[in-house]
């Protein structure tokens, strides 16, 4: 569904932050994307949705090559949520501020009705009233609405880029779970973030960046024991991990830590 | 559009412009100020257009400069445009003025702002005399346009990748496009600013009348010629100008249009 083939791009006056990428993304996978700040992860997801075009290799999101096809299109695809949700906000109401996209993709206004609706729901914003200033909202919520203004196009592709920045525990857990819903749909997620925590829990596959290279793609599970890969690049493996490796158990959340020791001492 | 902040963004270079005092180069941009306000005539304004030009010449700057000049060609055509219509007499004559007088005022401040830093142009204000809580809303001010920048590029990115298309429609719908990039772009600023003071006055801002300077700002030799230079200079088309002695050549026209 998205394929990256050889992909690099470079800012004006600035660092290569995207060097001779290829991977591809298929239908029901959840990736996470990991990497430390200016490893070009934000760059890669700006990449496949058109924002930026690659300078060498090619992007290609549903077949369609981003290169020589308006954002606009690609956006029918790829819902992507910004770090900042201030930065995405401007309607006067909740309901037109989810409708935006909708409305850009010539949808009848009973179908954004029933979308925005939908989409409101699913991010735990349905008690308030569609006519509620976004601006009234805390923090959280506006991400939420921010989340809910992308899910209500129902993309092939969500990229959501640092998404559990200012969300509690709980609603990083419900978000988790909307993306998981999305999966089990057949569309992809594609998550940035240092959260090893729900990657381990949520996500079935990891890209690791460094310096605007993949320096390493694979299972879930496989990456985030892999201690020493991970020490060496200078990431924390979760304690949980390490604990498990010191016990001689082999875990990779709390979760299943708790299991294997009460497995072990019955 | 994006290169008009480049002209205006101070960078680093071993020139003499660059190491002249802030007051000097202030003294170029009032005189530059006052006598592109004060002359009608296309001809003078052009001259005071083009002192900015040496300028820049000498600080390593012509790239951005140039840059930045290219960019108002938008502003440029709508001054003329809306000047041509809203005169009855000299229209051409006037719309041209009134082109000159724009790009004198916007290239003086692009000379100024690409040369000095917002600390010595704080520096520079608070030795002239103006209280603390001015000088550092101007070179807030000054360090806003880089941020402005970077934010209004965040937001077109997230606006385009909802869908938004920004040259699509007629004039009016293309006006109505831009309402999803500055709604967002104003409220965000506000609040920015809001956080900024709140974050100025945790660190105790305005405390003492008087605080104390890293950097002591000395005028030197080189600063005295260059602000006799500019005196003479603009103190010479003001004199000609006020007292009616500007040559014949100066005052020429442009010819009506019908």
């Amino acid at each position: 569904m998205i394929e990256l083939k050889n992909v690099s791009f470079t800012y004006p006056n600035g660092p290569r932050a995207v060097d001779n990428v290829s991977l591809s993304i298929g239908e029901g996978e959840f990736v996470a994307l990991i990497g430390h700040s200016g490893a070009g992860k934000t760059t890669l997801a700006k990449l496949i949705v058109g924002l930026l075009k690659p300078e060498t290799g090619w992007v290609k999101v549903s077949g369609l090559d981003t290169k020589t096809t308006p954002v606009s299109k690609i956006a029918e695809h790829v819902g992507y949520v910004f770090q900042n949700p201030d930065l995405m906000i401007f309607s006067a109401t909740i309901y037109d501020e989810v409708a935006f996209a909708l409305r850009n993709r010539g949808y009848r206004e009973d179908e954004v009705k029933k979308r925005v609706v939908q989409a409101l729901k699913e991010v735990d914003l349905g008690h308030k009233p569609l006519d509620t200033p976004p601006y009234m909202l805390s923090f959280g919520e506006k991400h939420r609405l921010a989340i809910a203004s992308v899910l209500a196009t129902e993309p092939d592709l969500l990229i959501l880029d640092e998404p559990t920045t200012g969300l509690d525990y709980a609603r990083c857990l419900k978000l988790m779970e909307i993306c998981e819903r999305l999966v089990r749909k057949g569309r992809s997620v594609l998550i940035i973030t240092h959260d090893f925590g729900l990657i381990a829990e949520y996500a079935g596959r990891v890209l690791v960046m460094k310096k605007g290279r993949i320096i390493r793609d694979g299972a879930t599970r496989e990456v985030l024991r892999d201690v020493e890969f991970l020490e060496k690049e200078g990431f924390m493996p979760l304690q949980s991990t390490l604990l498990a490796r010191k016990l001689g158990l082999r875990a990779l959340t709390p979760r299943e830590l708790a299991s294997a020791i009460l497995e072990r001492n019955p | 559009m994006n290169y008009i902040f480049e002209g205006f963004k101070f960078k680093k270079k071993n020139t003499l412009i660059h190491s002249l005092d802030p007051r000097a180069k202030f003294a170029y941009l009032i005189m530059s100020f006052v006598s592109a306000l004060l002359f009608t005539e296309p001809i003078p304004l052009v001259i005071i257009f083009l002192t900015s030009l040496p300028l820049v010449i000498i600080a390593k700057a012509l790239k951005e400069w140039s840059r930045s000049m290219k960019s108002l060609s938008f502003f440029v055509t709508f001054i003329f445009i809306l000047n041509l219509l809203s005169v009855t007499e000299n229209r051409l004559n006037y719309a041209f003025s009134m082109v000159f007088r724009f790009l004198a005022l916007t290239s003086a401040f692009s000379v100024f702002f690409l040369t000095t830093t917002p600390d010595d142009f704080m520096s520079a204000l608070e030795k002239m005399g103006l209280p603390k809580e001015y000088t550092l809303m101007f070179t807030m001010s000054m360090r806003f346009v880089p941020t402005l920048a970077r934010d209004l590029r965040i937001i077109v990115d997230a606006q385009k990748s909802r869908g938004l298309e920004l040259e699509k429609g007629s004039l009016i719908k293309k006006v109505k496009n831009y309402v999803p990039i500055l709604i967002p772009l104003i409220i965000y600023e506000i609040r920015r600013s809001i956080m900024i003071a709140e974050a100025l006055e945790a660190r105790a801002f305005g405390a003492l009348k008087r605080t104390t300077s890293y950097t002591e700002l000395k005028m030197g030799i080189k600063d005295y010629i260059f602000i006799f230079i500019v005196v003479f200079f603009f103190g010479m088309l003001i004199f000609l100008k006020i007292f009616g002695f500007l040559p014949e050549w100066m005052m020429i026209k442009l010819p009506e249009i019908i």
